[in-house]
């Protein structure tokens, strides 16, 4: 197995609002690997975008990582926080400060589901993907940082990338908008890119020539990919591994292969029977048996129990832990603890 | 955008064109003119006064031809020669009266303005981004009181308050001894230090609302995912704040930042009659007791110019600071 890029373990994010604490991320644990996609799927409110945004410490206000680790494994860099074989611990570091900043943007990258809001409508596409570049490469020249820019957006497959830099986000498409995402992404090469559903609000069309495009990238790039979605479709086509998200845990991962044809989760399982069977057309998951539950009322030992069809009497009490089934093959449930061996928590 | 401007530009010009007729008419409505009142005052202290010696005041004045030919007149002296006409009460030109007062009306609405620009958009944005904080409160206290009191029961206590505390009542714009001395820097040192007051007293509702209005955009602007595109870019907090979220809260209040001097110079005319200040609006408040038409439809027609002026500016800003309208 390949050492991971990045190693989530124990990762818990909360809420405090004044309704109550909502505990968004409730113990996650995660290996990205270098160079490999990672998709994360899970309903809406699993906690998957509170995750992304955690591996960047741009978490909105009342939310606050209240434990774990985001250990980032790069080369050494003078200044920065480390804690054991070199590798950043970003959940320590302060959210404001100058460490953090020197991995977003340049290291780890992000873009975002919305790319008619992600974008400025005030400035160009050339100011807002300049700006990235001139911000992590010291010294960089505006002419040479514009020559950049234009390269990027040609990377990406901008028509006419010289004229296109001066126009500003609001006279583009959905799809080109998304393009100028990307691009400022990848403008400084980081080794992970987060993509937040980035092709949801997109036509079929253009959401396929996104994805086709955001894959041929990174093979040139040889960057990892977290891209989140709840399109199961997405994730067949995409996927190395796949973890699946359930009120704030990740309840099953392994590689793609075994997700779709080896299910051992309860959820993925209805998750995969919650999908039309020959269907070309991709369906949101909100097909299975109950609700999500609210976040406030999380319920107590599997938080998948009031909905499993095959909960357990212990299931409503004990908090399953992460059972191994085989290597690359991790599950959270009770049926399969007493089969595997547990991980030992990091 | 130019097209834009030049059009702009075009309605300015019909709007003041609207607005000579309306001041010319409205100036006309109350039931007869100054030679009424002339007759009346003269009859009430002595001597009546002849029907033949009536129609002759009135010819004199002109005040016998129908009111297009009046207007003509009074529009054609003040683009071809810069005369506002006759003012009946002062005996005298009436552009000395109005020029001798509006740059006084002018300052004193044009320095309000900058007080609350000044401060109401700064403070906006320290209470979004101090949320909840004891200053957050104390400034949103700050304008819930400003907004809820009238300007000149503000003026009155003021009045008050200085006159029981200070000995003296802050009416005026000058000390005794600037007050009809030559311009100076002391003098308009002096000025500055009186100036402060009413401009207060005029800002305070439009500053108190200013501020209420960048707190609500700037948290809004705050949560918007450009936002967290940019910090998600290393941006520091700072450059990030100023480059986006406040751009974006401030662009609507600046764009049209101009609308609000029609506020400015009315305000002005209230209070300084309240504080008995010596600029334009007293004069004219007297002007349309007297039916001293000249004058009052000069300072309507100059208050409305500074207005138009004012919006056309806006209009301007709004495209230059904003793309989405420049480029529509
Ligand atoms: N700003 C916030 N304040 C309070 N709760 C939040 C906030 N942001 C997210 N949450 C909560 O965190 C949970 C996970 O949200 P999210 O990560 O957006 O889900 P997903 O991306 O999987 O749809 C939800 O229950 C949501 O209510
Ligand atoms: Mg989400």
């Amino acid at each position: 197995m390949t050492d991971p890029l990045v190693e989530i373990k124990d990762l818990r994010i909360h809420f405090f609002t004044d309704e109550g604490v909502v505990r968004a991320v409730e113990g996650i644990d995660l290996n990205i690997k270098p160079g490999k996609t990672l998709c994360v799927v899970g309903e809406s409110g699993s906690g998957k975008s509170v995750m992304a945004l955690s591996l960047l410490q741009i978490i909105h206000k009342p939310g606050q990582i209240v434990d774990g680790q985001i250990l980032y494994h790069r080369g050494r860099v003078a200044g920065g926080q480390f804690s054991q074989n070199g590798a950043v611990d970003i959940a320590s570091l302060n959210r404001k400060g100058r460490d953090i900043r020197s991995i977003r943007g340049a290291e780890i990258a992000m873009i975002f589901q919305e790319p008619m809001t992600s974008l400025s409508p005030m400035y160009t596409v050339g100011n807002q993907v300049m700006e990235t570049i001139r911000l992590h490469e010291k010294g960089i020249s505006k002419k040479e940082a514009r020559e950049r820019a234009i390269d990027i957006l040609r990377r990406v497959r901008i028509p006419k990338p010289e004229r296109l830099i001066d126009e500003y986000p609001f006279r583009l498409s959905g799809g080109m908008r998304q393009r100028v995402m990307i691009a400022m992404a990848l403008s400084c090469t980081p080794s992970l890119l987060i993509a937040d559903e980035p092709t949801t609000a997109l036509d079929v069309t253009t959401q396929a020539q996104i994805l086709d495009l955001m894959l041929e990238l990174q093979q040139e790039f040889n960057m990892a990919i977290m891209f989140i979605t709840h399109d199961l479709g997405v994730v067949a086509e995409i996927a190395d591994d796949v973890a699946v998200m359930y009120l704030g845990n990740v309840v099953e991962y392994s590689d793609v292969d075994t997700i779709f044809n080896a299910p051992e989760h309860p959820y993925t399982q209805a998750l995969l029977r919650s999908i039309p069977k020959i269907s070309a057309t991709r369906q949101p998951l909100d097909m299975i048996e109950g609700m999500v539950p609210s976040p406030f009322r999380r319920p107590g030992g599997c938080p998948f129990h009031p909905r499993c069809t095959q909960a357990l009497a212990s299931c409503s009490t004990v908090v399953p832990s992460l059972t191994t089934l085989h290597e690359n093959h991790i599950v959270r449930c009770l049926l399969h603890e007493e089969t595997g061996e547990e991980v030992p928590r990091g | 955008m130019w097209q834009y401007i030049f059009r702009r530009f075009g309605y300015m010009l019909f709007t003041l064109f609207v607005i000579s007729i309306i001041s010319f008419v409205v100036i006309q409505l109350p039931p007869g003119d100054y030679v009424d009142t002339l007759v009346n005052q003269m009859a009430s202290e002595s001597s009546g006064v002849s029907a033949e010696v009536e129609e002759q005041m009135r010819a004199l004045y002109g005040l016998d031809q129908p009111v297009y030919v009046q207007y003509f007149k009074w529009v054609r002296n003040i683009v071809t020669r810069g005369e506002f006409g006759y003012s009946f009460v002062y005996r005298t030109d009436a552009r000395e009266i109005i020029m001798d007062r509006l740059p006084m009306s002018f300052a004193l609405a044009l320095g309000a303005f900058l007080i609350v620009q000044l401060t109401s958009i700064p403070i906006g944005i320290y209470s979004a981004i101090k949320q909840y904080s004891i200053a957050d409160y104390g400034f949103t206290f700050l304008g819930f009181v400003g907004r809820a009191i009238p300007n000149f029961l503000l003026a009155l206590v003021l009045l008050y308050l200085s006159f029981r505390y200070f000995g003296r009542a802050m009416v005026g714009l000058f000390s005794e001894e600037f007050v009809d001395a030559p311009w100076s820097i002391a003098r308009v040192m002096d000025l500055m230090r009186h100036l402060w007051i009413p401009a207060i007293i005029i800002g305070l509702d439009r500053g108190a609302g200013q501020i209420r209005t960048m707190r609500a955009n700037l948290l809004d602007e705050l949560n918007k995912p450009y936002v967290d595109t940019a910090r998600a870019k290393g941006l520091s907090e700072r450059r990030l704040l100023w480059k986006y979220p406040v751009r974006h809260a401030a662009n609507p209040i600046i764009s049209t930042i101009g609308w609000a001097l029609p506020e400015f110079i009315s305000g002005e005319a209230i209070v300084s009659i309240v504080l008995n200040l010596p600029t334009g609006g007293p004069i004219f408040l007297a002007a349309l007791f007297a039916q001293d038409m000249f004058v009052a439809a000069g300072f309507i027609l100059m208050f409305s110019v500074l207005t138009v002026i004012g919006t056309f500016i806006s209009d301007v800003l709004l495209v230059w600071l904003d793309p989405r309208v420049r480029l529509q």
